[in-house]
């Protein structure tokens, strides 16, 4: 069943300089206990699109939808009200910024404690503090934090980064969401944490059939653990598909540049030689290019690119370019 | 090349409050020794809450340590007068967004760094702030930016351009290059690796990426709980690490 299904998503916001249009008419949709992978360069607009999901934008920013499907059911037909209280139950996020997660002001137990809801806990009311209690500390030890007595007493501050990423795992997925959205999930963790972790997430995608929209730099991982994969660049959807397919012929030059400036994609890298990089920067809001908007840095741009090009799709594999790296189409 | 970072038997203990009375202290640091050579980068991998950020607030004097002798290019670093290692040793927090001022623009805050930090004039200054810009990829546009107006990946960028601009000859990226963008990643790997070259930087890589360590690290160091476990050059440790925990990291990264 389709869980997630959004068209046309635009996110918008009025500044002195006039509107800027931060994601521009981006789809998105997730099948049922699907897992993909949303990449793109920094300021894409990929955490704007999660936030938006969840509800949490600053009010400043407009967002607009052809539509907005969840389970089936539309959700802008509802009042605002009901949208809220649907979403808040079934999804869960982990913020990108720590500081947004987590109350600098309370301690990680009371924190962990509200993150569980009154419906997961079983047996009469009276013991409910104490499952509650008991709920927390197996939490704890699922994300990997065996020494949970000391950790609980804590304060953000007094941890290392990565434990508070962990807590911030146990606490997003104490409410068995239908789907988690995980924006940079692990980055403060060493690959031994990280794969226990990714591989805790999967037992929950698994098991439980949790959908997981995971936004991330680590294109290793995004390979290794999404099944669908979309490419945002500037603010729109450049690419999307499965990932295995994608990572192996991607039809974007953007998408291609990017995979090709992982060091791990190219073994046969010296040590201490440059990678592959486009040239140039990414454009601001302010002064976008006409047509392609990669068109200043792209190796392939011809006259043709000063045309907007359109999303296309040849099978399950969409696209934006007007010359897509296609067998022998590639320029 | 001459020995730019010498560190010798350096302790930390924090202590922390657990239970209403009681207080437990954690050895966050135990015994480190490490030199690092002038244009040489060194890696630091280890587990969340092995140290690695403590060793970095160390060696720039924001926290003291218990024991032992930090000494940068040639002198012991004392605590009370920090800022003026400033020009020599530049730290980038592994949180972008809790090192910048809220209400300052980005063109504010960086010729604020070069006003409080070098002697250059009006001119001067612009210039600098143009092009350092520039090399991180940059607009000038973004000057007029305030920290809220960029993304997480962005932000690292400005939080790399504040500390170049003052030309140290000592960087320490604290998970500096992970919130960037693989494309964007390879651009400022390339610009790090060109200042190498041409003025003999040296870099202290936190960071958990061994692809990224292989790729541009000299030396690699393994920390875990406070203690160090291997210490060389980086292909000679990933090919025979001596300990359990850093051949089961080698791996898990390899796999
Ligand atoms: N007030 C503002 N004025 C202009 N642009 C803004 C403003 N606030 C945010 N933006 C822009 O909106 C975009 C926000 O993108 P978002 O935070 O979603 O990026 P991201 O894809 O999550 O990037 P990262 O990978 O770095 O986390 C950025 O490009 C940012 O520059
Ligand atoms: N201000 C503090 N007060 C008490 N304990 C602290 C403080 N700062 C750090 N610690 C403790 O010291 C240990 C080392 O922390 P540190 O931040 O150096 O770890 P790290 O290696 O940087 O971890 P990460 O990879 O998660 O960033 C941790 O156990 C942490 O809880
Ligand atoms: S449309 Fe043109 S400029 Fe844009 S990505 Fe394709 S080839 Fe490059
Ligand atoms: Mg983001
Ligand atoms: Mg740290």
């Amino acid at each position: 069943m389709q869980l997630l299904d959004i068209k046309n998503l635009t996110i918008e916001l009025t500044t002195p300089d006039g509107l800027i249009r931060a994601v521009d008419r981006v789809s998105l949709s997730m099948r049922e206990g699907e897992t993909r992978g949303l990449v793109g360069e920094s300021g894409s607009g990929k955490s704007l699109i999660a936030k938006a999901i969840v509800g949490v934008l600053n009010k400043r920013w407009r967002v607009t939808a052809d539509s907005f499907g969840w389970r089936g059911q539309e959700l802008s037909n509802l009042p605002y009200e009901q949208q809220r209280k649907i979403i808040g139950r079934d999804v869960a996020m982990i913020y990108q910024e720590p500081s947004k997660s987590l109350d600098p002001t309370a301690a990680i137990l009371d924190q962990l404690e509200e993150a569980i809801p009154d419906h997961r806990l079983e047996g009469p009311w009276w013991k409910r503090s104490y499952m509650r209690r008991r709920r927390a500390i197996a939490l704890l030890h699922k994300v990997g934090i065996r020494d949970h007595q000391s950790v609980m007493q804590s304060y953000p501050y007094q941890l290392s980064e990565g434990i508070c990423q962990k807590t911030m795992i146990a606490m997003a997925i104490a409410k068995d969401p239908k789907l988690l959205i995980a924006d940079e999930p692990t980055t403060a963790l060493e690959t031994t944490t990280q794969a226990q972790l990714f591989r805790l997430l999967a037992s929950f995608n698994q098991l439980k059939g949790m959908s997981i929209l995971l936004i991330s730099h680590e294109l290793e991982l995004i390979a290794r653990y999404t099944q669908s994969l979309s490419v945002l660049y500037c603010g729109q959807l450049v690419e999307a598909g499965e990932t295995a397919s994608i990572i192996k012929q991607p039809y974007h030059p953007y998408t291609h540049a990017l995979i090709k400036s992982v060091p791990g994609f190219q073994p046969n890298l010296p040590p201490k030689t440059p990678l592959y990089a486009l040239p140039g920067s990414i454009p601001v809001f302010q002064h976008l290019p006409i047509g392609c908007r990669l068109g200043p840095r792209c190796p392939n741009a011809r006259k043709e690119c000063v045309k907007t090009p359109a999303l296309e799709r040849l099978h399950n594999h969409y696209y934006s370019c007007h010359f897509p790296l296609i067998g022998n189409k590639a320029p | 090349m001459s020995i730019l970072l010498e560190v010798r038997n350096l302790s930390k203990t924090y202590s922390q409050q657990a239970g209403l009375f009681r207080q437990r202290s954690i050895c966050a640091l135990n015994d480190i020794s490490f030199s690092l050579l002038e244009g040489r980068t060194l890696a630091i991998v280890g587990e969340t809450g092995s140290g690695k950020s403590t060793l970095a607030k160390l060696l720039v004097g924001i926290e003291k340590p218990d024991q032992g002798e930090i000494i940068l290019a040639g002198t012991a670093v004392q605590i009370s007068h920090y800022r003026q290692y400033n020009h020599i040793i530049r730290y980038i927090f592994q949180d972008a967004t809790t090192s910048l001022n809220p209400h300052q623009k980005v063109g504010q805050l960086l010729d604020d760094t070069l006003r409080f930090n070098t002697q250059m004039n009006v001119e001067q200054r612009r210039q600098k702030i143009r092009l350092t810009l520039k090399q991180l990829g940059l607009l000038d546009d973004h000057a007029e930016f305030y920290p809220h107006m960029f993304s997480g990946g962005q932000l690292q960028r400005v939080a790399l351009a504040r500390a170049l601009i003052l030309d140290p000859k000592l960087l320490i990226l604290d998970e500096a290059l992970t919130a960037l963008d693989p494309s964007l990643r390879a651009q400022i790997v390339n610009l790090l690796l060109e200042l190498q070259q041409k003025s003999g930087l040296a870099y202290l890589l936190i960071t958990n990426h061994l692809r990224l360590i292989k790729h541009i690290a000299d030396d690699l160091l393994v920390l875990h709980y406070g203690k160090m476990l291997d210490y060389g050059a980086t292909a000679h440790v990933i090919a025979n690490p001596q300990h359990d925990y850093s051949q089961k990291l080698i791996s898990s990264a390899s796999a």
